[in-house]
C-alpha cells in the first residue's frame, strides 16, 4: 500500500515535471515594471515564485498554468506601508513607551483583512502597533498568503524589523490627558512631554547598549562580571540607536516632524519615515536634505485638530522635493483601492502614471526595506503581482486577480461568498463577527476596549489609526 | 447489599476478636486519630465486577482488592482476605480513577473585586498586574470547598490545581480529592508554573502582545539573577549582593528546567504563542485548554509538546439550542461548500447555509479529541475554565463525535498520570498503584451510567445512582 502511494507520487511528480504550484506564466500583458517603464504585449514567466523571464513569446514550461493578459495591465503588487489587519491586538497602550511588544507575537492569519486586501491588488501589509504610545510596539510586515492558520507563514521573511512612534493628540490624549477614573496623568500631557519622552528612552537606550557593551568586554576577561539588568525594552531602543530597527512615526504637524528629525539626528538615527505627515509639504526640502522618508493619504483629514491644515497636493509636493512617499491606507476599507489613492496624485500636483504608481509600490518597498524583493516587475524580484482589467490609475480599473509568490490567491471570477477562515461557533447568523481589526478609525480588539474601558474615556474612535 | 451486611457482621465478630487478642490488623492504623471512631477496615474488595484495568485491558469478572489505599490484587480470582469490606461488584464496572490535568479544583473562586485605581498604569503592583508566580495553591487549597466534591462525584480522584489569577496565577500541586486539610490532599507540590494570556485591565501587560513581552522580560531577568545568585553563594568577595525578589525567584525552577509551566490557552493563536516563548526560552512546557486546537494539530505534532485538551464546549448558538440531532445532521448534512449562489435571490437559503456551516464549526470543536487520537497524539484533559456540570455531558459529546471511549479513558487516567509524572502510582488498576477506584453502573460515557462508588486513596465515597427524570442531563453544553 505504502509503495503504491508512493510510486503514485511519483508517477504524479514526474508528470508534472518540475512545475510548481509557484509556477504562473503570463501572456501577453501591458506590463507596468515601475523601475523600467510599461512594457507592451509582454509575457512574464514566475518559476518557484520568483520573476524568471520577462519578454515576448516566452517558451511555456511543460504544465505550467498561463494566464491570458490580453488587454490587461499586470504591476506589481501593491504594498501598504500602514495598515492594522490581521492583528489580534493592536495598542498596548498601558505605558507611553511599550518598544518592546511587538505585532510580530498578534499576527492574525485568520483575518478576512488580508483577503479584501488582495481583493484590491495589494500583497503585502506593513501592519503596525498603534498611536496610544510615544514608543509603540514593533510591526510586523506581512504577505498577504490567505488560506493559513499558521501566523508565521504570513510573515514576510527576511523583511527589517521596523517600529512604531506617535506624536501629538494621541500619545498626550491616552497618557497625559487620564483624569477619570482615578488614574493620573503621566507624562506626555504636551508636544514638549512627547519630545522629552522620546530623548529619555533613546537616552536610557544608550546607557543600556553602552552597560551591555562594557560588561561583554569585561566578560571576555573576568569570569566574574556582573552582566547589567536585562530590559527588554531598552534593548529594542538600543536596537534602534544601532540601526537594526527601522523608525516609523505617527506624525501631522511640521513642527513635531522637525523635532523628531533634530531628536534622531542627536542620536544618530537616519532611518525614519513619517506616517500620515499631513504638514510634511511644509518642510519637504528639511525631509530630504535628512534622507526622511513620508507615507501619507491622499486626501483625509479634519477626523482631529492637529489634522486640519492639510492638501491634497501633499504627496506630489514631497515626491517633487525628493522625498521618497507612499500613500498607505490605515485602514481595512481604504486599502482596497490604494490605486486610487494613487490616481488622486495625479488629480492633486500632476504625477505622472510612473510617479503616482510607486508611491504604492517601489516607494513603501523602500520605506519598509523589502525593495530588493518586491515592488517592480524585475527578474529575480518575487511573484508577487497584481493584474488588473484597466490601467490601474483609471477609475475604471478593476483588479482581476492577485498573487502571492506566484500563487493565485484572489481571482475575482473564483469569488465566492464567504471566504472566512474562522467562524465563531456561538454568534447569532447574521450577527457582525468581530473584524476586529483593520476597520476605519477603529482599531482595537476587545481586550484594548475593555482596557480602556478602566479609563471612563470614549478614546476608541479616535485613538488608533490617524 | 445482603452479601456485604452479612460479610460485616462477620467481619465485626473478628473485629472484636482481634481487639481483645492484641492483633489488630494494621490496616486500621491508617487513619488513627483518637477522635474518630475508627474505620471499621481499609481493607475493601470489590466481587465480581467488570474491571477495565486499563483502556482495552479488561477482566469480565473478576476482584480487585485494595488495602490502606494501595491496590493489592486485582484479576479474575483475586483472593479476599478476611478483613475486606466486600462490594458485590456485580452488574458493576471499575475504572481507575480520572485524573485532571489542570484545574482550580479545591480553590475557592476570589470574589470580584472592583479593582483600585493604578497612579502610573505603565508600572502596576506585581499583583495588580496579575503576576504572582510565588503563590503556591498549598496555601489556598480547601478540601471542604464545594468544588472537591462536585469533581470527585464525576469520577476524579486526582487534581493537578493552580490558583485563581491572571497571567501568571502561580504554583499548582498535585492533589488527591481526599484529605483533612490540603497537605493532607497533596502529594506533589510546587510542581508547575500556570501561565495564561489573561492581560490586566487597564494596566501594563494588558495586551497578549504585551503579556509575550513581559514574559520574556521576566524569564530573562530571572535567568540573569539566577546566574548571580551562584555566583554570589560561591563567592560572594567583592560582589554587590544580587537583587532579589519573589516573582523572580520564582521563575528560577523554571529556568533551572525542574519545573514545566503549563500554559492555557483559549485559541489556536495562543497555541502558536505559547511555543514561541517555549522555543525562544528554552522551557518545559504543557499546554492545556486548547480551544480551536482541531486547527493546530500538525504543529502540536511536530513539537511533540504534551498537551492537556479542554473538556469545555463553546455554547450551541441560541438558534440551534433547540434542534434535536436527527435534524441537526440532516443540517449538516445539507451544508454545501457550493458558495457562488446569487444569495440576494435567495437569502432563506443563504441563512440556512451559514447556519449548517457554523455547525460544522461547531462539530470540530466536538470532534477535537478525536483527531488528536486519530493523530497519533496522546492527550489529557483539562477542567480548567469549565463547569464541573457539563465535564460529563461534554465528554460523552466527544465520544458521540467518534473519539474511542478507550482513547477517552486514558486521557483521563493514563495519559494524565504520565502526564504529570504520576504513572509509578495512578493511571490504571494494577498491584500496587493507589487505590484511586471509581465503580460505576455500567459502561462510561454512555447515558444511563452512573458512578457509585468512588474510593480514592482507599477512602470510600458513595453517590445517589438514582437517575430522575429531572436531572437527565441538559442539553447545555458550555464553558471552556
Amino acid at each position: 500500500m505504502n509503495r503504491f502511494t508512493l510510486i503514485c507520487a511519483a508517477l504524479v511528480f514526474l508528470l508534472a515535471g518540475s512545475v510548481s504550484a509557484q509556477d504562473v506564466l503570463f501572456r501577453n500583458a501591458t506590463v507596468l515594471t515601475i523601475t523600467d517603464g510599461d512594457l507592451e504585449n509582454t509575457d512574464v514567466l514566475v518559476s518557484g515564485g520568483i520573476i524568471t523571464e520577462i519578454g515576448s513569446n516566452i517558451r511555456a514550461p511543460r504544465g505550467i498554468t498561463e494566464v491570458d493578459a490580453t488587454g490587461k495591465y499586470l504591476m506589481p503588487g501593491i504594498i501598504d506601508a500602514h495598515s492594522h489587519i490581521a492583528l489580534s491586538s493592536v495598542n498596548e497602550g498601558s505605558s507611553p513607551v511599550t518598544a518592546e511588544v511587538s505585532m510580530e507575537d498578534v499576527v492574525n492569519p485568520y483575518h478576512l483583512g488580508i483577503y479584501r486586501a488582495l481583493a484590491g491588488g495589494v500583497t503585502t501589509s506593513h501592519t503596525m502597533h498603534g498611536s496610544a504610545n510615544v514608543i509603540g510596539g514593533q510591526n510586523e510586515t506581512i504577505k498577504h498568503r490567505f488560506g493559513t492558520k499558521d501566523p508565521d507563514v504570513v510573515r514576510f521573511e527576511g523583511a527589517p524589523r521596523t517600529i512604531k512612534f506617535a506624536l501629538g493628540e494621541n500619545p498626550t490624549r491616552v497618557h497625559g490627558n487620564r483624569g477619570s477614573g482615578g488614574t493620573g496623568a503621566i507624562v506626555p500631557a504636551t508636544r514638549m512631554g512627547v519630545e522629552q519622552v522620546l530623548r529619555g528612552s533613546f537616552e536610557n537606550g544608550k546607557r543600556y547598549m553602552e552597560a551591555w557593551d562594557a560588561y561583554t568586554a569585561e566578560a571576555v576577561t573576568n569570569p566574574r562580571a556582573v552582566p547589567p539588568a536585562y530590559n527588554n525594552r531598552l534593548e529594542v531602543m538600543a536596537d534602534i540607536l544601532r540601526g537594526d530597527v527601522l523608525v516609523h512615526c505617527h506624525s501631522y504637524r511640521a513642527d513635531e516632524i522637525l523635532m523628531l528629525t533634530r531628536v534622531l539626528n542627536d542620536y544618530g538615527v537616519r532611518k525614519i519615515t513619517f506616517q500620515h505627515a499631513n504638514e510634511a509639504f511644509k518642510v519637504a526640502p528639511e525631509l530630504a536634505a535628512y534622507g526622511a522618508y513620508a507615507s501619507v493619504f491622499a486626501d483625509w483629514w479634519s477626523y482631529k485638530f492637529e489634522v486640519y491644515y492639510s492638501t491634497s497636493y501633499n504627496a506630489a509636493i514631497l515626491m517633487r522635493n525628493g522625498v521618497v512617499t507612499s500613500i498607505n491606507s490605515d485602514s481595512g476599507e481604504l486599502n482596497r483601492h490604494l490605486y486610487h489613492e494613487a490616481a488622486k496624485s495625479q488629480r492633486y500636483g500632476g504625477l505622472t502614471d510612473a510617479e503616482a504608481l510607486s508611491m504604492i509600490t517601489i516607494n513603501p518597498a523602500i520605506q519598509l526595506g523589502i525593495q530588493d524583493r518586491v515592488g517592480s516587475i524585475e527578474i529575480g524580484k518575487d511573484g508577487d503581482l497584481a493584474l488588473f482589467d484597466g490601467h490601474p490609475l483609471s477609475v475604471y480599473a478593476i483588479p482581476a486577480m492577485t498573487f502571492v509568490d506566484g500563487i493565485k490567491y484572489f481571482d475575482r471570477f473564483e469569488d465566492a461568498d464567504d471566504m472566512r477562515l474562522q467562524i465563531s461557533p456561538t454568534a447569532e447568523i447574521g450577527a457582525f463577527e468581530g473584524q476586529i481589526t483593520g476597520r476605519d478609525h477603529i482599531h482595537d480588539e476587545t481586550e484594548v476596549l475593555d482596557f480602556f474601558e478602566l479609563f471612563g474615556e470614549d478614546i476608541l474612535t479616535t485613538i488608533d489609526s490617524q | 447489599m445482603r452479601s456485604f451486611q452479612a460479610k460485616r457482621s462477620c467481619l465485626l465478630f473478628f473485629g472484636a476478636i482481634l481487639l481483645i487478642t492484641g492483633l489488630r490488623p494494621t490496616s486500621v492504623h491508617a487513619q488513627k486519630d483518637s477522635a474518630d471512631i475508627p474505620t471499621v477496615s481499609t481493607t475493601y474488595a470489590i466481587e465480581g465486577a467488570r474491571i477495565v484495568q486499563a483502556p482495552g485491558r479488561v477482566i469480565d469478572s473478576g476482584t480487585i482488592v485494595f488495602r490502606d489505599g494501595v491496590i493489592e490484587s486485582v484479576g479474575r480470582r483475586a483472593t479476599v482476605p478476611y478483613d475486606a469490606i466486600i462490594i458485590d461488584g456485580s452488574g458493576m464496572t471499575v475504572y481507575a480513577g480520572f485524573i485532571d490535568a489542570f484545574s482550580r479544583v479545591g480553590v475557592a473562586t476570589p470574589e470580584r473585586t472592583s479593582m483600585p485605581p493604578v497612579a502610573n498604569t505603565s508600572n502596576p503592583t506585581y499583583e495588580r498586574a496579575g503576576i504572582t508566580p510565588e503563590k503556591q495553591v498549598r496555601t489556598l487549597l480547601n478540601p471542604s470547598d464545594k468544588s472537591v466534591d462536585a469533581h470527585r462525584k464525576l469520577g476524579f480522584t486526582t487534581v493537578h490545581t493552580v490558583p485563581h489569577g491572571n497571567m501568571l496565577p502561580g504554583s499548582g500541586a498535585v492533589a488527591l480529592l481526599h484529605g483533612k486539610n490540603a497537605d493532607a490532599m497533596i502529594i506533589r507540590n510546587d510542581v508547575s508554573m500556570a501561565f495564561q494570556f489573561t492581560g490586566s485591565r487597564g494596566v501594563y501587560p494588558g495586551t497578549p502582545m504585551g503579556i509575550m513581552a513581559k514574559f520574556r522580560q521576566l524569564h530573562k531577568e530571572s535567568s540573569r539573577r539566577l546566574h548571580l545568585e551562584q555566583m554570589y553563594a560561591s563567592d560572594p568577595a567583592g560582589m554587590s549582593r544580587p537583587p532579589a525578589d519573589i516573582v523572580h525567584t520564582a521563575f528560577f525552577p523554571v529556568i533551572a528546567d525542574e519545573k514545566p509551566v503549563f500554559a492555557h490557552t483559549t485559541n489556536a493563536l495562543e497555541v502558536y504563542r505559547a511555543l514561541t516563548l517555549k522555543t525562544e526560552l528554552g522551557l518545559t512546557m504543557v499546554l492545556t485548554g486548547l480551544s480551536e486546537g482541531f486547527d493546530t494539530i500538525d504543529k502540536i505534532k511536530t513539537s511533540g509538546n504534551p498537551v492537556a485538551l479542554t473538556m469545555g464546549l463553546p455554547d450551541k448558538p441560541k438558534w440551534a439550542a433547540e434542534i434535536k440531532s436527527d435534524s441537526l445532521n440532516q443540517i449538516l448534512s445539507s451544508y454545501t461548500d457550493e458558495t457562488r449562489t446569487a444569495t440576494f435571490r435567495d437569502v432563506e437559503a443563504e441563512k440556512r447555509n451559514l447556519e449548517a456551516k457554523q455547525l460544522v464549526t461547531r462539530q470540530k470543536y466536538v470532534e477535537m479529541p478525536k483527531m488528536y487520537a486519530k493523530a497519533g497524539i496522546p492527550f489529557a484533559f483539562t477542567s480548567y475554565g469549565v463547569d464541573s456540570k457539563d465535564i460529563s455531558v461534554n465528554l460523552k459529546s466527544f465520544v458521540e463525535g467518534g473519539l474511542s471511549s478507550d482513547a477517552a479513558l486514558a486521557a483521563l487516567t493514563i495519559n494524565a498520570a504520565n502526564l504529570l509524572g504520576l504513572s509509578a502510582s495512578m493511571g490504571s488498576l494494577d498491584t500496587g498503584k493507589m487505590a484511586n477506584v471509581i465503580v460505576t453502573t455500567g459502561a462510561l460515557f454512555e447515558d444511563d451510567t452512573t458512578i457509585k462508588y468512588v474510593f480514592v486513596d482507599g477512602h470510600k465515597f458513595e453517590y445517589d445512582t438514582k437517575t430522575k427524570k429531572d436531572d437527565a442531563p441538559s442539553s447545555r453544553r458550555r464553558g471552556q
